[in-house]
């Protein structure tokens, strides 16, 4: 028996994905430096916004408290770098390790309550990182940060360095293509499967003999774990960290990425990165209040499609 | 106490919210390949009942065992575990998941590997089989592509049974399983649960005096929290106390 209409939308999104990624790599080439800083920016974000995904796509668990990983993961590599000279990859482990205990904690305390308690409370722990993030300036510089000298990184007898922008587009494409097969593939494994069905009707999944709790805390330190990657990726592509890693800003864009690109879909949230940073770049610079403009645009297009952009392409496909 | 042979026991089960008893002293046992029907008014406490074998209550006061061991105060997804499964009243069923994925996670949940995530999981192939398993004996099988939520409403209830099923439980618990749905249909899930019945125990909630009348042995009549009488089908509807509680009050 075939699986036709769940494999060709599967298909079509694993598609849609690997063309990207393709667009990607050539791009890396042809575009001009200001653009191409612009990519890697996006790429970065559309870690976070896969990461994100996992916990409010899969699991509909919507956290308002990412910030707090993205903001670990950018200190867990400055740190390592600052203070243990470590290179850039095992700083990138730190930054994932910060993530995998902070999220680990955040989510023993937040996974178990029911929607609307789930958002306040990691919400408050968004309000409580931040606000330590901005009063610990002599550990964390507050507003001001910390800058990084980066190490260079040895590959057989080249050593590369991220101060090379090319060089620092391809680092960041290859993480996220990287991030984007494994979190496809565990989408597509029987856990994420269990993490679908939590999504439509947690309670029966718990009479189906599964512990719910335990699923939902898995997904979440999935995402905690993706989400600190590209924050570390962030604070090495900038050389620079500060307590504004923490903000609210970065809780609530994931929300808006996925939203915008469909939730659940992955690669769709990248959809949602694009049509929001370019529209911050562009719109930004000539009207200071264009978040109004960007609000009755996300509006519509969930209006459209409570499904989001790429949710409504396929769903279009199915029907 | 608990040495007999009953598959499931509750032994004076108490269910209290505030100051409604919503369950009162109710023993209640039944006994392996049984087909057990469980009637009353509205608001007799039945599906309270289901709801405190199956753990999602904790009663105020009283124990429950199955196969003699005691699950008054487990989890609902260990007991699931242990063999129970029950169907839900309203449809609760994954809207957005296909009927194929929806008894599949169930099925997964049996095979207790349920989270291996280098394998894709259309790939276990005993999995697989069991699912369409399922689907077949119910009547599923052309439908298992279907988004859940695209199903008829008869459809659906079946589903819910599937996905019950799924989890190859040894005792099955359906809470009205018939409930708004047309006659035709009725008849079709009547047919899967009389298929079902001949190798699994089975308490159906039934508002339907006809059904319960048709498909079990024993027929346990519930009204405000008591066990207001328990016998065979032909005793039950002879009995004046229940026409007077539960038929009197129908028609």
């Amino acid at each position: 028996m075939e699986f036709e209409k769940v494999g060709e939308k599967r298909t079509t999104l694993h598609y849609f994905a690997i063309t990207f990624l393709l667009l990607l790599v050539v791009m890396g080439i042809l575009l001009p430096k200001g653009a191409r800083s612009l990519v890697t920016h996006m790429m970065i974000f559309s870690i976070l916004a896969m990461g994100y995904d996992v916990c409010f796509g899969l699991t509909n668990q919507c956290s308002l408290g990412h910030s707090v990983f993205f903001g670990a993961g950018a200190y867990g590599a400055i740190f390592s770098i600052l203070h243990l000279k470590v290179g850039i990859l095992p700083s990138i482990f730190f930054s994932m390790g910060a993530g995998l205990l902070l999220s680990l904690v955040v989510g023993l305390i937040s996974v178990r309550l029911s929607e609307a308690y789930f958002v306040i409370i990691t919400a408050i722990f968004f309000a409580v990182f931040h606000l330590l993030a901005m009063d610990m300036t002599w550990l964390t510089g507050g507003d001001d940060g910390l800058s990084i000298k980066l190490p260079s990184i040895s590959l057989g007898p080249e050593t590369i360095s991220l101060y090379n922008p090319l060089v620092n587009y391809y680092f960041v494409l290859i993480f996220l293509a990287v991030s984007y097969l494994i979190l496809n593939r565990i989408a597509r494994s029987p856990i994420g499967k269990i993490f679908v069905s939590i999504r439509e009707n947690e309670k029966r999944v718990q009479f189906l003999g599964y512990n719910v709790f335990r699923y939902k805390l898995i997904a979440f330190i999935i995402s905690g774990l993706f989400s600190a990657l590209s924050g570390g990726l962030y604070a090495l592509t900038l050389r620079y960290g500060s307590a504004d890693f923490f903000s609210f800003h970065w809780s609530i864009m994931p929300v808006v990425w996925c939203l915008i690109g469909g939730l659940g879909t992955l690669a769709g949230s990248w959809i949602g990165v694009v049509i929001m940073s370019l529209f911050q770049y562009y719109v930004s610079a000539w009207w200071t209040y264009y978040l109004i403009l960007f609000g009755i645009i996300i509006l519509l297009i969930l209006r459209i499609s409570r499904k989001g952009i790429l949710g409504y392409v396929i769903s279009r496909r199915l029907t | 106490m608990n040495s007999d042979d009953s598959l499931l026991k509750t032994v004076s089960v108490t269910m209290r919210f505030g100051g409604l008893t919503a369950l009162d002293d109710v023993t209640y046992s039944v006994k392996k390949g049984e087909v057990r029907g469980i009637i009353g008014p509205n608001g007799a406490g039945k599906t309270t009942l289901f709801n405190v074998i199956t753990g999602e209550l904790k009663p105020t006061s009283g124990k429950i065992f199955l196969r003699g061991e005691e699950i008054t105060h487990l989890t609902p997804h260990i007991i699931c575990q242990k063999g129970l499964s029950r169907t839900f009243q309203l449809t609760f069923i994954f809207p957005e998941m296909t009927v194929y994925d929806s008894i599949w996670v169930g099925v997964n949940s049996r095979a207790r590997r349920p989270w291996n995530p280098i394998i894709l999981a259309h790939h276990t192939a005993d999995l697989s089989q069991k699912t369409q398993e399922i689907c077949q004996l119910v009547g599923l099988e052309e439908k298992m592509n279907e988004l859940a939520s695209n199903l008829s409403f008869g459809d659906q209830k079946i589903l819910e049974i599937a996905m019950a099923l799924s989890t190859e439980p040894s005792l099955l618990l359906l809470d009205e399983p018939t409930q708004g749905v047309s006659p035709k249909e009725t008849d079709n899930i009547l047919k899967v649960i009389e298929k079902l019945s001949k190798n699994m125990t089975v308490i159906l909630i039934e508002h339907s005096m006809d059904v319960v009348l048709r498909l079990c042995h024993t027929i346990t009549v519930l009204n405000e929290g008591r066990v207001a009488a328990e016998g065979s089908p032909d005793q039950i509807s002879k009995n004046e106390e229940v026409q007077r509680v539960y038929l009197g009050e129908i028609s």
